[in-house]
């Protein structure tokens, strides 16, 4: 009997780019007109962009050659040094308040069976920790960076606080997310043998999902150090701090040097991570 | 009533959003006594095994287990009946970055306080504990492997595992679903010794088969179809007529999310001969 397929004399399987269909069609019209209507907005402008090269172009010479002398050397290791601190505690820290928050925030397998009043209990916390971790994470770091450098003042420590408010934000909802994604059924063969909430996180879900925090701690780690840089432009301490000070002066020679320690020390903590990360047995 | 390792079922009812995965189920098990449950794939075997832990909610019917209403008792009773049911599955269901004898251990898990799981958490199982899981680790065979990696273990292994922490557990009720289904012969028949040596230590054994030559082991057999009781007897009783139609219609390539008459194709008869659906010729 011949195939649907036969039937025709020509099989139509079709290639990897979708055939015509309006539903398609009429996103990637509505694409298009988001696109023209933000660069409207923001008067993009890219013959504006390659005409009026002055301007770059006496920067970046101005940089040039970097400014190697000791003390200028001596500035840019403490700034990287501070830098890195920051970066690290703030992970760090943000890693510790995330955890908790994170089991809370995790949703129970079943509630088969359970009362209206244990559901009611078992979402308060559920719902109160989700919430916590959407106003840590909504609110970006430069701008927690401003609200701590007005509570404490310059420096380094409110930047260490504003990566670890953020941190932890980001990371509890990742970390929640992990939790929940683990296969769920070592879970509930845990409760099917009376294994209580705490026992089936800890044996069950918390196993499953380590690894997977231990990479997102270090991923975390890596967005911190790039975000350090720039908190320094509020007076949040870091590297950045010294490049805002150098741009003023106009020591352009002194931001290359800044700049360029910046880039090589992210590209290291990249890389370190990255290696660390894939060496995780998952 | 049941006594300690039995259960009774009453006119049960299980829907999933709206479809009814079983039916107007009664069934009495007495403590001590083995069944296997036969059916096609979607007849509801799973789900009234998931019923017997509370593991899904009930639309309608009683669960009697060990004497308790399951579906009326507090989290604290119910953490108390389903620590004297244990259950070991087709996907072995451990936690594959956890050491085998931990996973072992787990089985006396519903027996830990806050303390004893912190600490087992921590340092590992109590030096009695340790004890009972190399003794159960040495009936399957796996002494050997208490500290590997569950992962790093065969799955016939895996499987071996799941009867040591049974064996730890020491339950009065054994659910059993499909443990033969992805192990091999051998296996199969070590596995199904240490289930019938429970048994013989006084557990009601409840087995949940694909393999109808394997079900005719048991003494009574029990099977479903499209979420009901439709055979309840000795295997002798069992007819290739009363065969027939509890496996009629099974389409073993069509998904079957419910029990719901979904194939309005004309039946073919089975032969005992070929097996139900591939794994029969364990």
């Amino acid at each position: 009997m011949a195939s649907p397929l036969t039937k025709t004399g020509r099989p139509r399987i079709g290639g990897a780019i979708p055939r015509f269909s309006w539903g398609p069609a009429l996103v990637v019209l509505v694409i298009l007109g988001l696109t023209g209507w933000s660069a409207w907005g923001t008067e993009f402008d890219l013959v504006e962009l390659f005409s009026s090269t002055g301007p770059i172009e006496r920067f970046i010479s101005g940089m040039f050659p970097p400014d190697l002398s000791i003390r200028t050397l001596q500035t840019t290791a403490r700034g990287i040094m501070e830098t890195f601190q920051m970066s690290f505690l703030g992970a760090l820290i943000g890693a510790v308040v995330a955890f908790p928050l994170a089991a809370l925030g995790t949703a129970e397998v079943s509630t088969a069976g359970a009362s209206r009043g244990e559901r009611v209990l078992k979402a308060v916390p559920y719902h109160l920790s989700r919430f916590v971790l959407n106003v840590f994470r909504s609110v970006p770091d430069i701008l927690w960076a401003l609200v701590f450098v007005v509570a404490l003042g310059l420096g380094p420590f409110p930047g260490t606080l504003a990566l670890a408010v953020h941190s932890a934000g980001v990371l509890g909802k990742l970390l929640s997310e992990t939790l929940e994604a683990v296969p769920s059924r070592p879970v509930e063969a845990l409760r099917a043998t009376g294994a209580s909430g705490l026992q089936a996180f800890l044996f069950g879900r918390l196993p499953q999902a380590m690894s997977g925090f231990t990479s997102l701690t270090l991923y975390q780690w890596e967005c911190n150090i790039r975000s350090a840089t720039i908190l320094g432009f509020v007076g949040a301490g870091g590297i950045g701090q010294q490049i805002l000070i150098s741009m003023n002066l106009f020591d352009y020679p002194k931001v290359a040097t800044l700049v360029g320690a910046t880039i090589i020390v992210v590209l290291i903590v990249d890389r370190f991570s990255a290696a660390v990360r894939g060496k995780l047995v998952y | 009533m049941p006594s300690a390792g039995g259960f009774a079922l009453q006119d049960v009812a299980v829907s999933f959003r709206g479809v009814a995965a079983l039916s107007g189920v009664t069934l009495a098990v007495e403590s001590g006594e083995s069944l296997a449950v036969i059916g096609a794939s979607g007849a509801g075997k799973t789900t009234l095994f998931r019923v017997l832990t509370r593991g899904v909610a009930l639309t309608g019917g009683k669960v009697t287990v060990g004497g308790r209403d399951l579906y009326n008792l507090s989290k604290k009773e119910l953490k108390a009946v389903r620590r004297t049911v244990g259950s070991i599955y087709q996907a072995y269901n451990l936690v594959p970055q956890l050491p085998v004898g931990v996973n072992a251990a787990l089985g006396e898990v519903g027996e830990m306080g806050v303390l004893g799981t912190l600490r087992t958490f921590l340092t590992g199982p109590d030096p009695a504990l340790s004890s009972r899981v190399t003794k159960a680790l040495a009936r399957v065979g796996l002494e050997e492997k208490v500290r590997a990696r569950t992962i790093d273990l065969s799955g016939g292994q895996q499987q071996r595992v799941a009867v040591a922490r049974l064996l730890v557990q020491r339950p009065n009720l054994v659910l059993a679903d499909e443990p033969f289904a992805a192990v091999d012969p051998v296996t199969t028949e070590r596995v199904f010794e240490a289930l019938l040596e429970l048994n013989r230590e006084g557990a009601a054994l409840l087995v949940n088969l694909h393999d109808v030559e394997l079900a005719r082991r048991f003494p009574r057999l029990v099977a479903l179809r499209k979420g009901r009781v439709v055979f309840d007897g000795s295997p002798e009783q069992l007819s290739e007529e009363a065969l027939h139609d509890i496996y009629a219609g099974d389409d073993p390539y069509k998904e079957v999310a419910h029990p719901e008459p979904v194939d309005k194709r004309p039946t073919q008869p089975i032969s005992l001969a070929e097996g139900r659906d591939g794994v029969s010729s364990h």
